[in-house]
């Protein structure tokens, strides 16, 4: 079985994860706390507008969105880019090369025991928090099964990146500036830190004709959005499939062409 | 043993400084990606007040140019930790590798000598940056300028700075105990961003444990409220000097600690 090999990548992830309780507990504490930094925020930041609906946002809009965007960072973030480069500077990458599957194969199942302990740690809490403290504004139905496709499809998308940005790494043989410049790009152009619905005119034409937004925009749209006509939903969803599969043929493409560039330090 | 004077520190920093700017001239790229990495950040953190401030008016009563104020106070404070204490990043693998005991051995105080292994450059990007914004909002504030003022600016900034390097001393040294203290650490990283808000958009609770327990409302707020609201300075902006070097002091005391307790890895 070929899906085997992959399942079992997950599951070591899976186990590896659950080493570190503490560490779990921490991040359970620290994304509430961070919830409720975000409520207060933007409770006081709503209440200097004269109307309760600002560019089609309601408060309550604006705290799943931002609230979600982040419990989706968390879940989505797997570091590609410090393990590349790590990998590269130590020279461990010769080893994962020599391995009998594509490198980056490897890299995403090695990561996706994450994806299902971070689902039950992070994103579940989170959603049920802001559901309730929402005293359930966010519509469940139909919704949340496009919402489900689409995060699949976010979590190749941030994956494709972060790997183009590792492969970069093959180059520059700098990590924190490197992944710092993405991050902050991601983050801002995604609609992580301030909802797209925000954005000036201008910017935010721009900014949807880039493949960020169907990182977090997209599924938050999608999720938000109780009764979506299957025109919209069709859009979004075609757009982030086709930005996937660019973006996995770009950076599948670039690592062919960089691995030449290795240098590895004998010994 | 005779206790070393103040001179002699400076005297091994100036030493340590220059070897460790010498390793790092020959990774010129990356010095360069990561102060280009570290603007990127400060524009993003500018762009997205920008972005804010078009929709709304104003945050709890204040504008758009008070707010720039805190953050770049705010980003000016944030230098010293960076520029010196970034070797608190590397505490945890040090401990955990075992590598730490190296530092035990040294005739000099294991804190200043541990610290002074690092000094991170880019953290100048970020000083440039906040002086700019500092200055930008000054101006547009029409605040005026007395050298009074100025000494109060560069106090109340030590008196921040100190706050930040204690808060990230007391993370990095609970490393001592807990073997995943990077989640602590990225966590107060996290929090310190939201020192750029006036505290008073949190409930009292809130309020409360941001200034005492978590005092990151003494890194931009209480401070600057002694610029920008000078007819209503609470107290607690007034003893802030005196709360900065408690803090600091005790997540000294506990660095030591943690770091006098630790008894090696046995190899």
């Amino acid at each position: 079985m070929k899906l085997k090999k992959y399942l079992s990548l997950t599951r070591a992830g899976i186990i590896e994860s659950l080493q570190f309780r503490l560490a779990t507990v921490i991040m359970v504490i620290g994304n509430l706390l961070y919830l409720i930094v975000v409520y207060f925020l933007w409770k006081s930041i709503y209440a200097s507008a004269e109307t309760d609906v600002v560019n089609g946002m309601t408060f309550t809009d604006t705290l799943i969105y931002l609230v979600l965007a982040t419990a989706l960072f968390n879940f989505m973030e797997m570091y590609t880019v410090w393990e590349m480069g790590r990998n590269i500077q130590s020279g461990k990458i010769v080893l994962d090369l020599l391995k009998p599957m594509e490198y980056r194969r490897y890299l995403f199942w090695s990561y996706s025991g994450s994806f299902v302990t971070q689902f039950f740690f992070t994103f579940l809490p989170t959603f049920i928090v802001v559901s309730v403290v929402t005293h359930g504004a966010v519509p469940l139905g139909i919704n949340l099964l496009f919402f489900a496709v689409s995060v699949v499809l976010a979590v190749l998308i941030n994956y494709s990146i972060d790997f183009i940005v590792g492969t970069i790494c093959l180059y520059t043989e700098s990590i924190w500036g490197i992944n710092i410049m993405k991050q902050v790009i991601v983050l801002l152009l995604s609609g992580a830190t301030v909802p797209i619905a925000f954005f000036p005119e201008p910017l935010k034409t721009v900014v949807y004709y880039l493949p960020f937004q169907s990182i977090y925009n997209a599924p938050l749209t999608l999720l938000l959005n109780g009764s979506p006509t299957p025109e919209t939903v069709f859009e979004i969803l075609g757009t982030q499939l086709l930005w996937c599969i660019g973006m996995t043929l770009l950076g599948k493409l670039f690592w062919k062409l960089s691995l030449r560039q290795i240098t590895v330090n004998g010994g | 043993m005779k206790r070393k004077g103040l001179g002699f520190y400076l005297r091994i920093y100036g030493k340590i400084l220059a070897q460790d700017l010498k390793s790092k001239m020959s990774y010129r790229a990356d010095f360069i990606i990561s102060t280009i990495g570290m603007i990127f950040t400060n524009i993003a953190g500018f762009a997205s007040f920008w972005i804010l401030f078009r929709n709304f008016p104003s945050i709890n009563g204040w504008n758009y140019y008070e707010i720039l104020f805190l953050y770049g106070f705010s980003l000016i404070s944030l230098t010293p930790v960076q520029c010196l204490l970034d070797n608190n990043w590397s505490l945890r693998s040090y401990v955990y590798l075992g590598d730490f005991i190296k530092y035990c051995f040294r005739p000099i105080n294991l804190f200043f000598y541990y610290q002074s292994e690092v000094f991170d450059i880019k953290g100048l990007g970020q000083l440039a940056f906040g002086i700019g914004t500092l200055i930008y909002s000054w101006i547009k504030l029409g605040l005026g300028f007395t050298p009074l003022m100025l000494l109060k600016v560069i106090v109340f900034l030590i008196t921040a700075s100190l706050i930040m390097m204690a808060l990230q001393n007391a993370a990095a040294a609970t490393c001592f105990w807990i073997h995943n203290s990077f989640y602590l650490l990225d966590m107060t990283l996290k929090f310190k961003d939201y020192a750029k808000y006036p505290v008073t958009i949190f409930s009292p609770v809130f309020r409360f444990i941001f200034t005492f327990i978590m005092p990151i409302a003494f890194i931009a707020y209480y401070p600057s409220l002694v610029i920008l609201r000078p007819d209503e300075v609470p107290l607690l902006s007034w003893l802030s000097p005196l709360f900065g070097c408690v803090f600091f002091w005790l997540s000294y005391k506990l660095w030591m600690f943690g770091a006098m307790k630790y008894s090696g890895t046995g190899s």
